[in-house]
């Protein structure tokens, strides 16, 4: 039993010089190599002294350490890439070119020929207002019994031809076909109101002449109004509407017989 | 009793060891760890994005290169055809009309009797354009007559119950090829009679087509007024545009040879003027009797 005591005591004091050590290497800086070599050299002594509890603690410790940052690092860097590609995107209807406030302008400066027209929108060219008014046009015919989409679209082809040469040949300054088919779409609404009218009531008596002489006055002095502003050519607004008045009564020919 | 000492030992010694452990071990292996991890996926985002990058540009370039250059290529050759059947500048000049010179130039189609010069007037040898000049052909009022006599008959037609859209092309089809017949017999007799003149083809367009604005004012009576009505003004349009025919072709026919006496030369041309002039009423009854009922 003394003996044992003894032995004791001399442990004691052995892991007290051990702990000393330790401490000092910690002071000068805390690199990793000295502080390894410490951690084996006490690993060893205790292996001599007392294995199993002494391994499995500081594995425990380690591999807990090591799990923490895994964890919390990868999550915010995805989400950040991610965010900023999505929100810097533009919207998908500015991206398909399609702008319905210009195309509302466009529809309200055709419905008030006497407003004056302002000639930047006017330039900017688009078909998705003149394609759906011919389909609205052809619709309205449809529904009158008369089945002409064909003729419609030959017609609207030709016109806008022609009237592309014609206003080439007139006019100092040229214009592009997209502009002239622009123009001419967007002020084939009234006609689509006169077929409206076809729908429901004959327009073969002196009424029904009357009302489709209105419209495609109507029709031609805003189509003109545009192309006066948008080609500066002064004093011939009759003649641009002329051939205006002449591709809206082929329109109001079909509508009416 | 020993085994009990022997453990409060073991614990003491846990403790102590405890003490300078985690915070150098917890940093080193953090600190590494986590340059490693932000490492990782900055290199693939920046892969990814220099990839989107090249594909996008060189794609992208290529194909407004090749569009431009088509779309060059195409112009070049439709400027091509155009200048080697039709020069756009001498199309101009048919179409520089003002609002006064068409109204004034319907006038004298329609009155042609109390005018006098019958001369086109030039400006350092150079004709002046129609706005500056009456006497000037222009191509403007054909052109807007020719459609407007299309679109009468099929007013006329539809009227007569008798409407479709495909009239208006027989209607326009036929007027043309009759137009373009003129045009030929015209250009035929002027070469065989071998007459030195001014006169081009589209000189003979613009004449041949000034017969149309007859047609509309006879058609326009005579739906108005029936066929009395017709046939009225059909006799006054037919002598006005006969007066007016003989007036501007001879004056054109004979500018260059207008000194020295009257030579066989200027017996045909009077010749071949009163027969075209001769031909425009019966031109203007076939194509629009069959509209009035």
């Amino acid at each position: 039993m003394s003996g044992f005591d003894n032995l004791n005591s001399g442990f004691y004091q052995t892991s007290y010089s051990i702990d000393e050590q330790s401490q000092q290497s910690y002071d000068y800086g805390g690199s990793g190599g000295p502080y390894s070599k410490q951690y084996a050299g006490c690993e060893y002594s205790q292996q001599g002294r007392f294995v199993p509890p002494d391994m499995m603690q500081p594995q425990q410790t380690y591999t807990g350490q090591i799990y923490q940052p895994t964890q919390a690092y990868p999550p915010p860097t995805p989400q950040t890439f991610y965010g900023d590609s999505f929100e810097e995107e533009p919207p998908l209807l500015e991206e398909l070119g399609i702008n319905f406030d210009h195309i509302w302008q466009k529809t309200l400066t055709v419905l008030h020929p006497l407003r004056a027209s302002d000639g930047s929108i006017m330039n900017e060219t688009d078909l998705a207002g003149p394609v759906v008014f011919c389909l609205a046009f052809g619709a309205t015919l449809l529904l009158a019994g008369k089945i002409q989409f064909g003729y419609v679209y030959g017609i609207s082809a030709i016109g806008c031809l022609g009237m592309f040469c014609l206003l080439n040949l007139m006019s100092m300054t040229g214009v592009s076909f997209g502009c002239v088919a622009s123009v001419l779409g967007y002020c084939l609404l009234p006609m689509i109101l006169l077929s409206s009218f076809a729908v429901v009531f004959s327009l073969q008596g002196m009424v029904g002449i009357l009302l489709t002489a209105t419209i495609i006055g109507w029709c031609s002095f805003s189509a003109s109004k545009i192309f006066i502003s948008a080609l500066a050519m002064d004093g011939q607004q009759l003649l641009v509407a002329y051939p205006c008045a002449l591709l809206y009564g082929v329109f109001a020919l079909i509508s009416v017989f | 009793m020993a085994y009990h000492s022997g453990y409060g030992v073991h614990g003491s010694k846990h403790r102590t060891r405890a003490a300078p452990n985690p915070p150098p071990l917890f940093d080193d292996t953090s600190g590494g760890y986590s340059s490693q991890l932000g490492g990782y996926p900055a290199p693939g985002a920046d892969v990814a994005f220099n990839v989107n990058n090249l594909l996008g540009d060189p794609v992208a370039n290529m194909a407004m290169a090749y569009g431009s250059s088509i779309a060059s290529q195409g112009k070049d050759i439709v400027h091509k055809e155009l200048h080697r059947f039709v020069s756009i500048n001498k199309l101009k000049y048919f179409f520089a009309v003002d609002t006064a010179y068409v109204a004034k130039k319907l006038g004298l189609l329609v009155f042609p009797y109390t005018h006098q010069n019958w001369k086109v007037q030039y400006s350092h040898d150079v004709p002046l354009p129609p706005r500056k000049d009456l006497n000037a052909p222009d191509l403007y009022i054909p052109t807007m007559a020719f459609i407007t006599y299309v679109l009468l008959a099929g007013m006329a037609l539809g009227i007569q119950q008798r409407f479709s859209p495909e009239v208006l092309g027989l209607c326009a089809s036929t007027a043309l090829v009759w137009v373009l017949m003129e045009v030929l017999a015209l250009l035929l007799g002027l070469y065989l009679a071998t007459v030195r003149s001014e006169l081009g083809t589209f000189h003979l367009l613009a004449y041949s087509g000034y017969k149309y604005v007859g047609m509309i004012l006879s058609v326009l009576t005579g739906l108005l007024f029936g066929s009395d009505g017709y046939y009225v003004a059909l006799a006054w349009t037919s002598s006005a545009l006969m007066y007016f025919t003989v007036r501007s072709l001879r004056t054109a026919a004979s500018g260059p040879d207008s000194m020295g006496g009257p030579t066989p030369r200027q017996h045909l041309q009077l010749y071949l003027t009163l027969g075209a002039a001769a031909f425009q009423p019966l031109i203007i009854y076939w194509l629009t009797f069959h509209l009035v009922r």
